[in-house]
């Protein structure tokens, strides 16, 4: 009886969501495939071209840089923050109750900033000799001072540096929300076969948390991909030095907005997503392996 | 066997003094850039480019004045601007992925694996990375230079959907069957269960709002003029503007971005906390 209004009404509930994606999402998607295969005109509509700006992007060595440089930001972003959030997650847990939301606090301020003012900030702690990083970390350690936005060596680590940043403080506390959901009596049973604290976390915590970390990098993959506004302003939406901080999305919003390769752009962009797709889709068969 | 069981303290609960002063660093690390940009705000531009004086010589508040004069940017109608936006696209991605995700989590009906399936594949492309189409299409609909077009693009979240799916899930059954035996028809068993999941919409609420008021590359493409531009694109215009332009209004104006997204957090934080919490435990 109640099998004919169960079916209708569902959809209705699904309505909004899947009708604003078709409006700002389907229809973006295929009118970048339709841009993608039409000449870079900025004039009018262009001509047909077929896949010619899908051969032009073979060649672009700037593309291949960038897709290189995006990968490694990503790569390196990913092995830097979970080891470092997981240590300061489990740090926290270890810390005095009444401490730890105010420093839990602290390392999420970063998150809560807006990525453009962190970039304004990181510009000025940057900056030559005079930088904070150059003179609180590195001269006292006796190393040569870094020219951290010009060293084509240390675009990319200085723009990794200011995702860790960004970063580090919300993967933590998913990861502490995610140790707290860990039942009592597994702890309980692992403490009563050893003492050493790092053993529990290696065989308890670590285990437990799988879900929280698969999350954690995917979340990191996406937002990796997506980077923009750090490497925007601290660049001044150049690729900096030898195209060191050359991004894919900065990449393709120069090629549209300085170059007015609109066709280039789009080509670049549906390149892109499967690749992406493809990462995505490993680290959930990843898991889907684990768990069937 | 229960003995030894209560008598064994598990070390684990004395609070490491160690573990303390390591967070501690990072802690310190991490906050110092936001301590010298809010004393920076005081600082004229000769001060501001030693990173390593921390104090300003005096506590004149002209650099705020000049700010909040409009001196450089409009900067009340920016904000303005920046918290409507936020707002509204929070909002609104709560019900609307609420709404999706109870139909996924508590109907059968046809299509849905592969709906389910399209809209995770949503997850995966970066709006990012479809942002110049979009931007071709919103300026085809006659929304560009308008709020809505920073708005409207920004309703829909695979995520969210993934994630309400997961918070009917384990909204027990009891309470579904007993709503829907009363007669009620699903959109109104939907809006009974809110309440018994509100600490899950506030928390993606909150999610939603901080990533809205962080969001640069769509809003930098669609609003072109000073009135209409959110506060991040406002500052980052600013940056290098003009030679004598003080650095500490932008400092200024950075400390003042802070507030909205740090008192949510602060006053959701225990909720927030719960909530993730609770959909881990499953």
């Amino acid at each position: 009886m109640s099998s004919a209004r169960a079916n209708r009404q569902p959809y209705l509930l699904l309505l909004p969501f899947f009708a604003l994606l078709a409006a700002f999402w389907l229809v973006p998607l295929l009118g970048g495939l339709r841009m993608s295969l039409y000449s870079n005109d900025l004039t009018g509509p262009g001509e047909y071209v077929g896949l010619a700006n899908y051969r032009a992007l073979l060649d672009d060595a700037r593309f291949f840089k960038a897709l290189r440089n995006t990968l490694a930001y990503t790569a390196l972003s990913l092995v830097t923050i979970l080891p470092l959030a997981l240590l300061l997650a489990q740090a926290l847990r270890m810390t005095f109750t009444r401490l730890r939301p105010p420093l839990t606090f602290l390392l999420l301020l970063p998150g809560l900033t807006p990525p453009a003012v962190l970039a304004l900030l990181f510009l000025l702690v940057f900056h030559g000799r005079e930088g904070l990083l150059n003179q609180l970390l590195v001269e006292p350690f006796g190393f040569k001072t870094i020219n951290w936005l010009r060293d084509p060596d240390f675009i990319l680590p200085a723009l990794v540096l200011q995702g860790v940043w960004r970063w580090t403080g919300f993967i933590t506390f998913f990861f502490l929300a995610g140790m707290a959901a860990i039942p009592k009596t597994l702890f309980e049973a692992a403490q009563l076969e050893t003492n050493s604290r790092w053993r529990v976390f290696w065989s308890v915590t670590l285990p437990q948390l799988r879900p929280v970390l698969l999350f954690s990098a995917v979340y990191l993959v996406v937002d990796g991909f997506a980077t923009f506004s750090g490497a925007y302003v601290l660049l001044g939406g150049s690729g900096g030095t030898a195209d060191a901080g050359l991004l894919l999305v900065s990449y393709s919003y120069q090629q549209t907005f300085t170059f007015g390769q609109f066709g280039t752009a789009a080509a670049m962009s549906v390149s892109v997503a499967p690749l992406m797709l493809g990462m995505l889709v490993l680290c959930f068969a990843a898991r889907w392996r684990r768990t069937h | 066997m229960s003995a030894p069981h209560t008598l064994y303290r598990p070390p684990h609960r004395r609070p490491s003094v160690l573990a303390t002063l390591c967070v501690a660093v990072a802690g310190v690390l991490f906050f110092y850039p936001f301590l010298w940009m809010f004393l920076s705000a005081f600082k004229d531009n000769r001060e501001i480019f030693k990173p390593l004086q921390l104090l300003p010589r005096a506590f004149d508040p002209q650099y705020y004045r000049q700010l909040f004069n409009g001196e450089w940017i409009p900067f009340f109608q920016v904000f303005t601007n920046s918290l409507v936006v936020a707002v509204l696209q929070s909002a609104g991605v709560v019900v609307v992925t609420s709404m999706a995700g109870y139909a996924f989590a508590r109907n059968r009906f046809a299509g849905r694996g592969l709906l389910f399936i399209l809209a995770l594949v949503v997850i995966m492309m970066p709006q990012q990375a479809l942002a110049i189409a979009l931007f071709s299409w919103l300026n085809t609909l006659g929304l560009v230079n308008q709020l809505a077009g920073v708005i409207l693009p920004g309703l829909v979240s695979g995520l969210g959907l993934l994630y309400f799916t997961q918070v009917f899930r384990q909204v027990p059954d009891d309470l579904v069957n007993a709503a829907r035996l009363a007669g009620a028809s699903e959109f109104r068993v939907y809006l009974t269960l809110l309440p018994l999941v509100s600490s899950a919409l506030l928390s993606f609420g909150l999610i939603q709002f901080i990533l809205a008021w962080h969001e640069h590359l769509i809003p930098l493409l669609v609003l072109s003029s000073a009135e209409k531009q959110t506060l991040p694109i406002a500052l980052a215009g600013l940056y290098g503007s003009s030679l004598r332009f003080p650095y500490a209004v932008l400092m200024a104006a950075s400390s003042l971005i802070l507030l909205p997204t740090v008192v949510l957090f602060a006053l959701l934080y225990r909720r927030f906390q719960s909530a993730l919490s609770e959909l881990l435990a499953h």
